[in-house]
């Protein structure tokens, strides 16, 4: 099992689809209560990544020590609304919370005058808060996030930012990827760099973007 | 006799309130609703299991739904009144030529078309919220009720159309209701004998009533879609 240093555990992983590894020999180790960031190109690997992390995807090789799955929750950078009210949707991602709550969630995302609006026809920034205090709202042990500011404004990324730290700074281990370099400088304790389905780079995020030690990174990083 | 005179004479018998024309309508809506809330409480469930369960042979099954989905109705009306005329394995439980006879040669028909409605639907709708379920590692209990919840007015939409088919539908009733009157007449089997008979006015009535149902079926489904796609929870 995970020790109380680590929140995961991810012991040479791969994934292979028709003879060709889509994510090879992963090794890494995340800490609890920290903000980890998985950068990369597009399809370095970064969603499938989390994915398998997530346990969504089965590993073909390697083994990975996590928290228990209901200790767990994902934010996809497309989130997934079900055909229900905004208010609904939360109760069903996060069932069994009281009203003041339920409110104080919404009141967290500036959300509380949508709540009865159908959840598909919220914004696509709207619809990220929402799958995010969703998420949130269960307190897991681990939460991935794909994209988390894909689709939203400056001042939605700054919201959902201070939720991310406050929930991180309660104890709640952050994944997530992002392709907002500024972004990453701001919130990231760890950084994991992927380049074709391998990992180049594990390092703290601020030696990572000062001096990033793989050739690869440093290739990204000059142009993004 | 003119078409605008049968006209005349159909709308008037509608207003008399004629009881042999009443009777025929009030058996065709209690055979159809019967046979189509039977059908629905089969093909709906076997259209979720079909979606979202894989089992060796589900192509197979599949394939045969479809191929029974575009049997011709008079064929299923034949092989029920194999099943169950006097010589047939369930001729003991004397049941052709009644409106249960009718009954289960509807419900054969419907079976078919709301079970692959329903795949379709829960196919559709499973394969969009299948990576949240999996995420949430929802147990298939509460995934088969959320894609109940999520899908009912779609599935409300099923029933419309299955008992549009059903109740326009002529050549299995007559084949195994016999077209008796005061016991298996229906408006489709009516109209057809008493077109033969001459007796247009009667059979426009019917006509007019079976066309009256159908608007309204397709008002109603209307108006579903339109609530549908203002709160966008359209399958």
């Amino acid at each position: 099992m995970s020790s109380r240093m680590s929140c995961l555990i991810a012991n040479e992983v791969s994934v292979i689809r028709e003879e060709h590894y889509l994510l090879k020999d992963i090794s890494l180790e995340i800490k609890p209560a920290t903000i980890t960031l998985i950068l990369g190109h597009n399809g370095a690997g970064k969603t499938l990544l989390m994915q398998v992390l997530h346990g969504l995807t089965l590993p073909d090789e390697g083994v990975i020590d996590s928290p228990p799955a209901s200790r767990q929750r994902m934010v996809f950078q497309k989130p997934i609304m079900l055909r229900r009210t905004a208010l609904q949707y939360f109760n069903f991602v996060c069932p069994g919370l009281s009203i003041p709550d339920q409110h104080h969630w919404f009141d967290s995302a500036q959300l509380t005058s949508r709540m009865d609006a159908p959840a598909r026809r919220l914004s696509g920034g709207e619809q990220q808060k929402l799958a995010l205090i969703g998420a949130l709202a269960a307190q897991p042990e681990i939460l991935f996030l794909d994209e988390p500011a894909a689709s939203l404004d400056v001042e939605a990324t700054m919201l959902s930012e201070s939720l991310i730290s406050e929930a991180c700074d309660a104890g709640t281990t952050i994944i997530m990827t992002s392709h907002n370099r500024a972004q990453a400088a701001r919130l990231a304790d760890q950084v994991i760099f992927m380049d074709q389905g391998c990992v180049k780079e594990q390092s703290d995020a601020k030696t990572f973007f000062r001096a990033p030690q793989s050739d690869a990174g440093r290739h990204y990083l000059a142009f993004t | 006799m003119d078409l605008l005179t049968s006209f005349h004479l159909a709308v008037s018998l509608l207003f008399s309130g004629d009881a042999d024309l009443y009777e025929i309508i009030f058996l065709s809506l209690r055979v159809s609703l019967t046979s189509v809330s039977a059908a629905l409480c089969i093909g709906v469930p076997l259209g979720a299991f079909l979606a979202s369960i894989v089992f060796p042979g589900r192509a197979a099954v599949i394939i045969l739904i479809n191929t029974l989905l575009s049997m011709p109705p008079v064929v299923i009306g034949l092989l029920v009144y194999m099943l169950i005329s006097r010589a047939g394995p369930f001729g003991f439980l004397d049941l052709l030529y009644s409106p249960t006879a009718m009954i289960i040669a509807q419900f054969l028909l419907i079976v078919p078309l709301s079970t692959a409605l329903s795949r379709q639907l829960f196919e559709h709708l499973h394969h969009e919220y299948n990576p949240l379920f999996s995420s949430l590692r929802l147990s298939l209990w509460r995934r088969i009720i959320a894609l109940l919840v999520d899908a009912k007015l779609s599935l409300v939409t099923i029933g419309l159309v299955s008992f549009g088919r059903a109740i326009s539908e002529v050549g299995a009733v007559i084949l195994v209701g016999g077209n008796i009157k005061h016991a298996t007449r229906v408006m489709t089997s009516a109209i057809a004998l008493e077109t033969s008979r001459g007796e247009l006015a009667f059979a426009l009535a019917l006509g007019i009533v079976l066309l009256i149902i159908a608007l309204g079926v397709n008002l109603f489904s209307a108006a579903l879609r339109a609530r549908m796609d203002k709160a966008d929870i359209n399958v």
